[in-house]
């Protein structure tokens, strides 16, 4: 009798935080895949990179070790021969300019297919829209190079019509934009498409109600909505466009012309670097610097999308 | 400063005897709206008016079309067909960005990125008014609505009773001509509701606009409206002041749905001057034509079939004594105590129920379920209803009429 009672005193009588048993083992069984894939093709290879960074070679052959002469080199030469500077400069430029770019002419689609089409079609309209892109994106771009050639189809069929201009933007920042764009574009329609369709039809008809144009409309009620959705796609477009290797290469040439010169993009740089060279600690430290720029990218998108969402709610 | 102007339209209609005072003309005028959506109809043809400064409320169950109306109204769904006219003007034309009719959404549709100031001088921004002469209004207008602490919060942290009149302010410091209002309250609970009624009931009356008050709420379309439509599926089934749908509806839907009462079905046996008398399965009862049914020409005819309505306030326990008096017996089923009085649910003898308010529920001496007892009523106070009846003047000649002569 006296242990029943003594046993009964000391099981709670509230639920306690951690959950118990079956369910605990159920969580660990669910968060083992998803934390198993992140360890093995994450940071594991993050982890890789580093300590890669950190040796030497000798004799034409890495060697394990730990020294910082690797970074040493790399910062000494941030602004001297290999102008690693001016490339990071450029790739952040070139993705800049691409995610806004981006953003605008998704924007517009976007608002074209939310506020055109009936509710019921949307979510097919959608996917119609994205479809297109779930093709290679490598054969994208080369069929971007054919189009755009100096003697592609683009510049065949203007010359067959009569006119005189041609298009020149191979082998310029233009043309690796278009690549970009492309690349970019599935991502940035899907996360504006759940931005603006998540908007309050209500609101739209109350600014219509009090006297607003369309215009008024997108300009007061529809864009500041939209502020979590735009810097979270500006943010992701940047990412994608600045991490980006093959645009660049196809279709900027290497080092194609921008505003800030014929200068290649870092990320070319790194693939350049990495088949011509023959010191791999070196092009890993190169790697580890994109690999931060990137997350600083996302942390600032992440901070921007915070800030966004307490200013509307 | 007084920044509230009213501009009264005066109009004079061309008739072979002048009035002599100028004639208002109304603020709304519908003439056989129809509208569906993928093949259903949510209006069939409605006409009605809304007087100068007039409070109407639209009542009617879910699905009515009561919405779908006060949205053609602000331009926001065009009607399929029909006439919409403002004081003498079409405005079926005029785009929703240009119509003074300000609309007050169910779910007030504040801008949640937005604070309550700029939220409520949104319209007037729009008109390119100077800031002293916004924050003026503004200002005036949350001290109408009593929201001056309120103006620098933003609107999400609000309350739904403040949220509501951060909606009516926004809409009425544009000084539309009509308000018109979609089931506004019923976001609030009891108390604040019936506060909320008499605040808008006041309002109103402050400002002498037109306001259009959709609701299902029987009590608060009542409580505070001039005039009621009463609609269902579509088509109107009943307009005018509260207390006539009251006591005397004019269709059969108007009585299941206003107030609570009884519906005997039954066929004319005789008709005796105003007296009519109606076989029901209980039995033979009479009732007596109030004097302007008969002005409007309504001569029930014979063995027609008809509903007769009787309120459950009106039935009694006892008899009083008046001319055909009204008389059956019952078997009580059920007794219901609603708090503030008692429901006694009744079987007549062909198996209609009937229901009766008991007049004082802590008597103690009220009939329990299984007794059979006797309820009487008087003839004036049931009402003939049938299946089709000629509805008052409303019905605009030259447009479908849904209701033709009884008989």
């Amino acid at each position: 009798m006296a242990d029943i009672v003594s046993e009964a005193s000391t099981v709670p009588l509230t639920n306690s935080k951690k959950p118990r048993g079956r369910t605990n083992r159920l969580m660990i069984a669910m968060l083992a895949l998803p934390t198993f894939y992140s360890l093995v093709f994450f940071i594991g290879p993050l982890i890789f990179l580093i300590a890669l960074s950190l040796w030497k070679v000798e004799n034409f052959r890495v060697v394990p070790a730990f020294t910082l002469e690797n970074y040493i080199s790399v910062g000494q030469q941030m602004f001297g021969n290999s102008n690693y500077s001016i490339a990071i400069l450029q790739s952040l430029y070139v993705a800049a300019t691409t995610a806004a770019l981006c953003v605008a002419l998704c924007g517009a689609f976007v608002l074209a297919l939310v506020y055109t089409l009936p509710s019921r079609l949307h979510r097919l309209a959608l996917l119609l829209a994205v479809a297109p892109f779930w093709t290679s994106y490598i054969l994208r771009v080369f069929a971007w190079q054919i189009l755009l050639a100096k003697r592609g189809i683009i510049n065949t069929a203007l010359s067959a019509m009569g006119i005189d201009w041609q298009l020149a933007v191979l082998n310029t920042q233009t043309a690796t934009r278009i690549g970009l764009l492309h690349y970019s574009a599935p991502v940035i329609i899907v996360i504006l498409f759940v931005t603006v369709k998540s908007i309050d039809r209500d609101l739209i008809e109350a600014a219509r109600n009090l006297g607003a144009t369309r215009w008024t409309t997108f300009r007061t009620v529809i864009l500041p909505l939209s502020r979590v959705g735009i810097v979270l796609s500006f943010c992701f477009a940047s990412i994608i466009a600045f991490g980006d290797v093959l645009s660049g290469s196809i279709l900027g040439g290497g080092a194609g012309r921008s505003l800030v010169g014929s200068v290649p993009l870092f990320a070319n740089v790194i693939m350049s670097d990495y088949s011509g060279s023959t010191n791999l600690p070196r092009v890993c430290v190169l790697a580890i610097i994109m690999v931060l720029i990137l997350v600083f990218i996302l942390m600032a998108g992440m901070k921007g999308s915070e800030a966004a969402q307490r200013s509307i709610s | 400063m007084n920044i509230w102007t009213k501009s009264l339209d005066y109009e004079s209609l061309a008739t072979t005897d002048t009035p002599d005072r100028p004639v208002e003309l109304p603020d709304i005028e519908i003439r056989a709206i129809a509208k569906s959506f993928n093949g259903m109809t949510a209006l069939d043809e409605v006409s009605f008016t809304v007087e100068r400064g007039e409070f109407l409320a639209i009542m009617g169950p879910s699905g009515c079309g009561k919405t779908t109306l006060l949205r053609i109204l602000a331009g926001l769904e065009t009607a399929d067909s029909g006439t919409l006219l403002s004081r003498g003007k079409r405005i079926d034309q005029i785009p929703v960005h240009r119509r003074n009719m300000r609309l007050v959404w169910q779910n007030y549709a504040l801008f949640p990125h937005l604070n309550v100031r700029n939220n409520i001088e949104f319209g007037l921004k729009l008109q390119k008014l100077e800031r002293r002469v916004i924050d003026a209004k503004v200002a005036a207008i949350a001290e109408m609505v009593r929201l001056t602490e309120f103006l620098d919060h933003r609107v999400t942290v609000l309350s739904g009773g403040q949220r509501q009149r951060v909606a009516i302010a926004r809409a009425l410091v544009t000084e539309p001509d009509i308000l018109l209002l979609d089931e506004p309250l019923s976001a609030l609970d009891a108390n604040l509701r019936v506060h909320m009624q008499s605040e808008l009931k006041r309002l109103q009356q402050t400002l002498g606009i037109a306001f259009v008050y959709i609701t299902h709420n029987q009590s608060e379309a009542f409580s505070t409206a001039d005039r009621v439509v009463v609609m269902n599926r579509g088509r109107i089934e009943q307009i005018g002041a509260p207390r006539e749908i009251y006591l005397w509806p004019r269709t059969r839907f108007a009585a299941e749905f206003v107030g609570s009462n009884n519906l005997l079905e039954g066929r004319i046996a005789s008709v005796d001057g105003n007296v009519v008398s109606v076989d029901c399965g209980a039995g033979r009862f009479f009732v007596a034509l109030p004097d302007e049914r008969l002005a409007h020409g309504y001569r029930p005819a014979p063995k027609a079939t008809v509903t007769l309505v009787i309120q459950a306030s009106k039935v009694r326990g006892h008899a009083t004594g008046v001319a055909n008096e009204n008389q059956v017996t019952a078997v009580v089923t059920d007794t219901e105590f609603t708090g503030s009085q008692i429901v006694q649910h009744l079987r007549l003898e062909d198996g209609t129920a009937l229901r009766m308010i008991a007049p004082d529920p802590f008597s103690g001496s009220t009939p329990g379920p299984g007794s059979t007892i006797d309820v009487y009523w008087s003839p004036e106070d049931c009402v003939l209803v049938g299946p089709r009846i000629l509805p008052s003047s409303q019905n605009i000649p030259g447009t479908k009429s849904y209701v033709r002569m009884g008989g």
